[in-house]
């Protein structure tokens, strides 16, 4: 079908008019498959968009997202003005990074499954590292409570038995960003390996026997084969990630928030939901969604663009 | 390019059409209709002819019945009055969260009832006209609530917003009834205090000497809680501290030169801080106060684990057995002889326990529905229930719950039971909380001996500020730098407690709040007052 027609043959023409006519004739099919998602996108992530405009606006309920009176940049000023923005600010930032360096664990993680030949122990492990990502974050955190309890938690009565002295993990804010970050690894390290597992598994085994036979060595297999394979699903990862930079779910940072951890966890998540959805400042909190969502932005399209110029692999 | 553009059309339209079909106006109600008017009885029951259905958002307090659309009160009330109300259940957890959503969205329901909302909510929503301001509806309508305000003109102030109107029903506590004002209370264990040889703690030293003790000498924990501030809200008191009140978080009156006060930088709340933290250091609090599971506290609590609490009685919130052990504390003197309860609020203990909404059709029928729970009639329905079905009328004319929910067969505590019949274990519901009628945890005989012994020392009446109201203006400031200043110190107050921070740092604070704003802040304050006062 598509050697039929196709755009790019039919742009360059001049005649996009009667062309594009033609080429939906020809390939009216795929657009119809294509439907439901381009609709789901519409309905779901774009049509509420129009509810930004509150960022700009002191939003008043009964007046509806069009009647109430704009403000300009208000809402920013005081957030930027704010006490605590440094603070978010920085925290976000330093928990969101935090993540990143730890982004080729999984990919590691993957490589070193991949070279286990003794398939059951093999499936066995994965599942084993698949599980937690089924839990849920109540539960989870939960668990760190129970597990980093200063007087009742395991992990103090391991460090007392050693002869140590019980230490409050949880109130300390040197620790929150790594139980913060080790705990997720924790959850989702088995979960990411599954994409780069797929990636392995297509690399040429007549390759690989290749440098068998010309003496290389496993760590050169893998360093020269294996990881040069699935370099493009690395990078395409790598972007999607960074997409999501700063959007730490609030959830678990809330649940593990109190006041003298604070300096370290209150991230601009948890200042969204407490001033947005508790106090009721929707306005507010609006202009300071759509801050993080700019700076998230920023962030992709310039992780595209470099990985463009080194790789030649890219999202668009 | 074309492509690009065509989806840019397609987009735009679609947001033109979105918006004009969801920007539905909202029915605006003001004062009754003449379709309500014509099926309202003005007196007696039932108060409409015809039968009427309107929908409630109830906060649901975790002690209190889980489904009101089944419970015995509301179904002979429904019955009594031809109002079928639709309860809208919205656990503890999630008040704010979804009331909040509820008034955002613009779906609201007809009124909500025990729902948690605040003065600056009442104001911000009554201005927009989402609440339906009640001035003339009360005196029309609400005979009951129109004699408590006024015998109580505080509590009138209270619930008055700055721009003339109520907008609200709130939880009142009858000023007479001290044991329900008092809320959380202090607990000493009269075992271990016994075991100890040891008087009963008069002075914040003597406290002290206790909590050493019974680490020294029993090795057990000396104070427990769920969190560290009912400890230091309990003894603001003793340290010369909140000196009008606790309606107002961090404000008072300076003794000295009478003007307005942000008592967070002041020296005594200095020597409060200090104190606790030395309690704090030297393992006098239970170590993990600062992330600990309320459940976790309660049960410990329940299995007398802790040698002193400030909370509820152990006996009716934990357990029967252990929680004897507890008998209430007197107000402690400070160091330089403060002895008086200061955490005391104005009797308004929940202002916007009950609103209407714009969206409510029957506002006078509403406001007669709930006035009845401020009655004596109402009262006895909502806080004893029904007769001989829930309690009996003694010879001497009080009041008794019935056997079968005093002493459960199933071994649960007097809420939990009468949670089976009535809604109110839990609190925040819109009625006036009276001695002998109310029987919830304040009235247990181990709350009213622990009331008794505060009583004297108790802040009087008409030194407590009632609970201030702001404009829309001054509260958009207080939102941004206001919100900063009062987060700044609850996290530094922790902070000097644990340790986390060393008071030598106590400059660096009191400068960083000045920093702040502190001037702005407490002239807002200050005009706040003065318009409440007058």
């Amino acid at each position: 079908m598509a050697s039929k027609n196709s755009a790019s043959q039919a742009l360059p023409n001049g005649k996009p008019k009667t062309s594009l006519k033609k080429h939906f004739a020809a390939n009216w099919q795929v657009y119809a498959l294509l439907m439901p998602a381009l609709i789901y996108f519409f309905i779901f992530n774009y049509i509420p968009m129009y509810g930004i405009q509150i960022a700009f606006k002191d939003f008043i309920a009964n007046l509806g997202f069009w009647g109430s009176p704009w403000v300009g940049f208000e809402h920013f000023e005081r957030f930027f003005n704010s006490y605590y923005f440094v603070r978010l600010l920085k925290n976000t930032l330093l928990l969101s990074l935090y993540m990143l360096i730890l982004f080729p664990l999984p990919i590691i993680f993957a490589l070193s499954l991949h070279e286990l030949s003794y398939g059951k122990f093999k499936k066995w492990a994965q599942t084993l590292t698949y599980a937690p990502h089924f839990i849920s974050v109540v539960v989870v955190v939960g668990m760190i409570v129970a597990f980093l309890d200063p007087i009742t938690g395991l992990i103090n009565h391991v460090i007392e038995f050693f002869g140590g002295t019980s230490k409050n993990f949880l109130t300390d804010p040197d620790w929150f960003r790594h139980i913060f970050v080790w705990s997720g690894q924790w959850q989702s390290l088995g979960w990411g390996t599954i994409i780069y597992l797929a990636a392995l598994a297509g690399v040429n085994p007549e390759l690989i026997e290749a440098a068998k036979v010309d003496g290389a060595t496993r760590m050169q297999r893998i360093l020269h084969i294996n990881i040069p394979a699935i370099m493009p699903t690395i990078v395409i990862l790598f972007i999607l990630n960074m997409g999501s930079f700063m959007q730490i779910g609030f959830e678990k940072v809330l649940l593990l928030q109190n006041n003298l951890n604070s300096e370290t966890s209150d991230v601009i998540a948890t200042f969204v939901y407490q001033t947005g959805i508790l106090e009721g400042q929707y306005s507010f909190s609006t202009a300071v969604g759509l801050f993080e969502s700019v700076i998230n932005i920023i962030v992709l399209v310039s992780a595209n663009y470099l990985a463009r110029r080194v790789s030649n692999n890219s999202l668009w | 390019m074309k492509y690009t553009k065509l989806l840019l059309v397609l987009v735009a339209s679609l947001f033109l059409f979105t918006a004009c079909s969801k920007d539905k106006e909202q029915p605006k109600a003001d004062g009754p209709s003449d379709e309500e008017l014509e099926i309202l009885n003005e007196k007696d029951m039932p108060i409409v002819n015809e039968e009427v259905d309107l929908e409630f958002f109830a906060g649901q307090a975790p002690a209190t019945n889980p489904d009101w659309n089944d419970v015995l009160i509301f179904n002979t009330y429904e019955d009594m009055t031809n109002m079928n109300i639709k309860w809208k259940m919205v656990p503890h957890d999630s008040i704010a969260e979804q009331r909040n959503l509820a008034l955002g969205s613009g779906s609201l329901p007809d009124a909500f009832h025990s729902a948690q909302i605040g003065v600056s909510d009442l104001a911000k929503y009554g201005e927009q006209g989402v609440f339906v301001p009640l001035n003339d509806l009360i005196d029309k309508y609400a005979p009951n609530f129109k004699k408590i305000l006024d015998e109580n003109p505080v509590i009138k102030k209270a619930i008055t917003m700055p721009d003339g109107n109520i907008y609200s029903f709130p939880l009142i506590s009858d000023p007479e009834f001290a044991s329900h004002r008092i809320q959380a209370r202090p607990f000493i264990n009269k075992k271990w205090l016994d075991e100890l040889g040891m008087d009963m703690p008069k002075t914040t030293d003597e406290f002290y000497q206790y909590l050493t003790a019974v680490k020294e000498e029993l090795g057990e924990v000396p104070f427990g809680g769920p969190y560290i501030d009912t400890l230091t809200e309990y003894l603001l008191g003793s340290f010369g501290l909140a000196t009008k009140g606790g309606s107002n978080l961090y404000l008072d009156e300076d003794p000295e030169t009478g003007d307005i006060r942000f008592y967070p930088t002041s020296d005594g709340y200095k020597e409060l801080i200090e104190y606790v933290h030395k309690l704090y250091s030297e393992g006098l609090i239970e170590k993990n106060i600062f992330s600990i599971d309320h459940h976790q506290f309660i049960t410990n609590l329940g299995d007398g684990k802790y040698g002193s609490v400030v909370w509820f009685a152990p006996e009716e919130v934990a357990s029967k057995e252990n929680g004897k052990d507890f008998v209430g504390m007197p107000t402690l003197e400070g160091p330089h002889g403060d002895k008086t309860l200061n955490k005391i609020g104005d009797p308004v203990m929940s202002p916007g326990a009950f609103v209407i909404t714009s969206n409510n059709e029957y506002p006078a029928a509403t406001v007669r529905w709930i006035d009845y729970f401020y009655g004596e009639e109402g009262m006895k329905l909502f806080f004893m229930g029904v007769e001989d079905e829930t309690y009996t009328v003694a010879d001497d004319g009080t009041l008794q719950f019935m056997d079968h929910i005093t002493n459960s067969k199933d071994g649960l505590t007097f809420e939990e039971e009468a949670a089976k019949y009535l809604t109110f274990p839990g609190g925040g519901f819109p009625s006036m909380v009276k001695e002998g009628l109310f029987q919830g945890v304040a009235s247990a005989p181990q709350s009213l001996e622990a009331a008794d012994l505060l009583k004297p020392d108790m802040i009087p009446d008409d030194e407590i500020w009632p609970s201030l109201t702001y404009t829309k203006e001054e509260n958009d400031k207080l939102q941004g730098f206001g919100k900063d200043i009062e987060k700044y110190v609850a996290e530094m107050t922790d902070k000097f407690i644990s340790g986390a921070e060393p008071l030598s740092k106590w400059d660096t604070y009191v400068k960083e709040i000045e920093n702040m704003g502190l001037d702005k802040y407490l002239e807002i304050k200050e005009t706040a007052l003065e318009r409440q006062l007058k």
